[in-house]
């Protein structure tokens, strides 16, 4: 070798050195060295400063969002992936008579078509299994999935959806949840009640409580739909190895419901499922369950290819859950001072077309229903009622904040028509240390007094009567 | 198929595309730059933001054909081997990226604001940030970040002899 | 979306010839924030999309003998930024920053917001104040209408096929004329106008009355539209705010709106009369400055 292939040898290790030094600059970790955590256990008194609380920390992945390099899942792709889309049904209530999906398939660049009936076990749910995958026959809500497709374009599945032909023979559909609770509603999920669930807290005696207050004071508040609308849409990638084993990246929170709900949907052991949780856009309690996971797990294994599915925005409103839109019902009696003697709560919360999450949120409204107030005589009766709309599952405050709304507006009409300040009326019924809640558990750490005051000196509250 | 050349972050990069293709979707599948990211597809939610030609655009909102020729700077065009850029620092320190899906988004869209008015006032910044949607931050952590950043830009700008090193170091 | 053909246009001419050989089956490409929205929701696309984006003829702000030309390919940020229209008519300025976000506001134009037309445009009421007139290219030649002729109806305007909107002329008579722009949105960004409305006039300084008010009313009608009973009932009339209170009360009067999700009604025709009062007193306030500014 002559000197001048030597020096560009050279020249191009000291090239190689140099990348790989400033390279190690802007390669961040994934995982960020720690310091060493002491590990004896610490039993902390309430509202005793700790080495983590109250200390500031900087985001760990922050890093990586601000240079745009965080992958969520519509940023990964696998050699010779598909794209999923799924038809949606358009019709509130609906039988399925016909599918038909030949047109679909014969477009070149479909590579797989599904429905209903090709799902082992068509039906998912966090607390009961009520959903299907892909509805067959029954449609319950015009953001319903009848099928799926997966090809080698978007725009191909898309073109695809509009060629699978659907015969519907409409049904009698329910849109409004007081009227769902008649016996004779028209019955979403037949021949079962509407009413999937209700839950009572009771205590003291509520005509006692009446019979003694100076003013009762009634009045019906309702909340309505709301979506989280993360700014990541609903996305998952499905792809199957030689062993059998399915993996799932999936936006889904609570991953391990999630391999269960796919265990039974695709009738596959447990161990054969890998769901990878992923960074998410977003969540907000909307991506706690599975939706399309199954659908595109079964086109990957009918295609042999990696199936990823993206939801529109469009389809976040019509077939991702939402939050309960709630109709609450509250009388309260009150002494002159305005100190609450009684309250009496009637929740119907709207269920949507599919349970999700609503059992739970069901209890917690209802046990948050009375409010952060002493309450000696109370009964709070909540109900959750199947509708032929968007499901409504969980979001973020699970109940709590739709029956806020009703009890501090109640509490600001109390103020208003007693004339008494509204900041007085609170601090006069609020919890102290040691009240119990609604259901008779004790509270500690109770500071919703000193909170309030705090707050309203920093705003320059003046009392008002 | 259209033939489209554009410089991108400084590089020139040519397609071949259909004609009915973004410049989101040109960026994120044709180029691997997956930094703007598709939030909504019809420019409401400005997690495309891009800067072409010196403006803040919803990439989603443009045609690669109309890009041919022009410059166009992403998320990634930012940071340099050696530094993040001030605004990537300020966002990231500030606690103004959570779930940082609209980080890339609200990023440019401050780049954007930067380049015409290096000393914004706060009816600026909600201005320039109107366009980007957050559903984790509740924006108040943004304002603060923009803030900060247009303090380091401008410092640096006034110290351009001894430059304050913004080392990236590992958290 | 679906696949279509995609040609870029070089000049009014070449955009002209384009339009005359594909006719209906061809869409414009000016800004894009619109059509392609559109298209991504359209059942069936157009066979092709003629970009007009770099068409650079239509991006003039020029003063010629007949008066204020705004080139249809002008960016709502552009108009923000002129400092001719901001001398001239800062109602315009005030119009287009109040369009969508900034991004939306750098790519989408004037001309594509008056051909979109949609009942709630933000750019027509103050133009349509100001007696704009609308000019346009085709194979026949050049033609120039007033604006209130261009709109049809909702997402309908008269041009032809083979018709492309050039710009709009603000007459010379009209410089400097008091105006203001008022919106009312569900929120201040990104937000669509539940009411718009657009005031302009003269005022005679000795009596301090109005002399020739204009009223422009958005999303209460099909189109755009004019309130002549306020405007008739202004003329002659000393400003205070009296006169615009029964002014803003007579234009609700002529408002025609409906009722939908955003707002009912009789909800609009509040907002009518408030608005199209604010419009009024703002363009007074305006002049006012103006006048102070000058007196030494």
């Amino acid at each position: 070798m002559n000197d001048d292939t030597k020096v560009l040898e050279r020249e191009q290790l000291d090239l190689a050195e140099t990348l790989r030094r400033s390279d190690v600059d802007l390669r961040l970790p994934a995982v960020v060295p720690r310091e060493p955590f002491p590990i004896e256990p610490l039993t902390v008194d309430a509202r005793q400063q700790t080495h983590a609380v109250g200390q500031r920390a900087t985001r760990l992945d922050g890093r990586l969002h601000g240079l745009g390099q965080t992958k969520y899942i519509d940023d990964l792709s696998f050699p010779g992936m598909l794209y999923a889309r799924i038809k949606r049904a358009g019709i509130a209530s609906a039988r399925i008579k016909r599918i038909d999906t030949s047109a679909a398939e014969a477009i070149p660049g479909v590579m797989a078509v599904l429905t209903g009936s090709e799902i082992p076990v068509n039906s998912f749910g966090p607390t009961f299994q009520d959903q299907p995958v892909l509805a067959d026959p029954i449609v319950r809500h015009a953001g319903d999935g009848v099928a799926a497709v997966a090809a080698v374009t978007e725009q191909i599945a898309n073109e695809a959806l509009e060629k699978i032909v659907v015969e519907y023979e409409p049904l009698p559909a329910v849109l409004d949840p007081v009227a769902a609770m008649r016996e004779d509603s028209p019955k979403v999920h037949a021949p079962n009640s509407n009413i999937y669930a209700s839950k009572v807290v009771r205590k003291g005696d509520i005509e006692k409580g009446f019979a003694e207050s100076d003013r009762i004071f009634e009045a019906r508040f309702s909340t309505q739909m709301i979506e989280h609308v993360s700014l990541e849409p609903h996305a998952a990638i499905a792809d199957w190895d030689a062993n059998g084993r399915l993996t799932i990246w999936a936006t889904i929170g609570r991953i391990t419901l999630a391999r269960a709900d796919m265990a039974r949907t695709l009738k596959l052991p447990m161990s054969r499922i890998r769901i990878i949780g992923t960074i998410v856009g977003g969540n907000f309690g909307g991506k706690n369950e599975i939706s399309q996971e199954p659908a595109l797990a079964l086109l990957s294994k009918k295609t042999g290819r990696p199936v990823k599915g993206v939801f529109t925005r469009n389809e976040e409103f019509t077939s991702t859950t939402t939050r309960h839109p709630i109709i609450m019902d509250y009388k309260t009696g009150v002494t002159k001072e305005g100190r609450i003697l009684a309250r009496q709560i009637r929740l119907v919360l709207d269920g949507g077309a599919y349970c999700s999450w609503s059992a739970t949120t069901l209890g917690k409204a209802c046990i948050l229903s009375p409010g952060p107030y002493k309450i000696d005589n109370l009964v709070a009766e909540a109900f959750v009622v199947y509708t032929n709309k968007t499901m409504t599952g969980a979001m973020r405050g699970f109940g709590a904040p739709q029956v806020c709304f009703a009890y501090e507006s109640q509490m600001d009409d109390i103020a208003k028509a007693l004339g008494k300040d509204p900041l007085e009326i609170r601090l006069l019924n609020a919890f102290d240390e040691g009240s119990p809640s609604p259901t008779g558990q004790v509270l500690h750490s109770v500071v919703i007094k000193e909170s309030l005051r705090k707050a309203a000196d920093r705003f320059g509250w003046e009392p008002r009567s | 198929m259209i033939d489209v050349t554009i410089v991108v972050n400084g590089e020139t990069r040519r397609a071949s595309v259909p004609p009915e293709t973004t410049l989101l979707k040109l960026l994120r599948e044709n180029f691997a730059l997956t930094g703007a990211k598709l939030g909504c597809d019809v420019g409401d939610c400005g997690a495309c933001t891009v800067i072409v030609d010196g403006m803040a655009v919803n990439s989603c909102l443009m045609l690669a054909g109309q890009v041919n020729g022009r410059n166009v700077t992403t998320i990634e065009g930012l940071a340099t081997r050696d530094r993040l850029h001030p605004i990537q620092k300020a966002f990231e320190d500030t606690g103004a990226l959570q779930c940082g899906f609209c980080g890339p988004g609200a990023i440019m869209a401050t780049k954007a604001l930067f380049d015409e008015n290096s000393d914004p006032n706060v009816k600026d910044i909600r201005d320039a940030l109107s366009g980007s949607l957050c559903r984790c931050t509740g924006y108040t952590k943004m304002i603060e970040a923009v803030q900060e950043a247009a303090r380091v830009l401008r410092s640096e700008s006034r110290n351009s002899s001894h430059t304050r090193e913004l080392k990236v170091t590992a958290p | 979306m679906k696949a279509f053909g995609y040609v870029a246009a070089k000049d009014v001419g070449h955009a002209v010839a384009l339009l005359g050989e594909y006719g209906a089956r061809a869409k414009l490409l000016a800004g894009g924030t619109d059509l392609l929205v559109e298209l991504k929701f359209a059942a069936h696309g157009p066979e092709i999309i003629i970009d007009i984006s770099r068409v650079d003829e239509l991006k003039d702000i020029s003063i010629s003998d007949e008066g204020l030309r705004i080139g249809a390919l002008v960016t709502h940020t552009e108009i923000i930024r002129s400092p001719i229209i901001g001398n001239l008519f800062p109602a315009l300025a005030d119009a287009a920053h109040s369009i969508g976000a900034a991004q939306t506001r750098n790519l989408g134009t004037l001309g594509g917001n008056l051909i979109t037309c949609v009942p709630s445009m933000d750019s027509g009421p103050t133009l349509m104040a100001l007696d704009a007139q609308v000019t346009s290219a085709s194979r026949s030649g050049l033609s120039q209408v007033p604006l209130a002729d261009l709109f049809v109806a909702p997402r309908k305007t008269s041009l032809q096929s083979d018709e492309l909107l050039t710009g709009i002329i603000i007459p010379k008579a009209n410089f400097a004329k008091p105006a203001a722009f008022q919106k009312f949105g569900l929120r201040k960004g990104q937000a669509l106008a539940l009411v718009n409305a657009a005031a302009a006039f003269w005022i005679d300084q000795d009596k301090d009355s109005f002399v020739q008010p204009r009223i422009a009313l958005g999303a209460v009608a099909p189109t755009v539209i004019r309130a002549p009973r306020a405007e008739a009932f202004l003329e002659g009339k000393a400003i205070t705010d009296e006169v615009m209170a029964e002014a803003g009360r007579i234009a609700a009067t002529e408002a025609k709106p409906i009722s939908d999700f955003r707002a009912s009604a009789d909800y609009r025709r509040d907002l009518v009369a408030v608005l199209t009062k604010r419009a009024l007193q703002s363009a007074y306030a305006r002049a006012s400055n103006k006048v102070r500014e000058s007196v030494p």
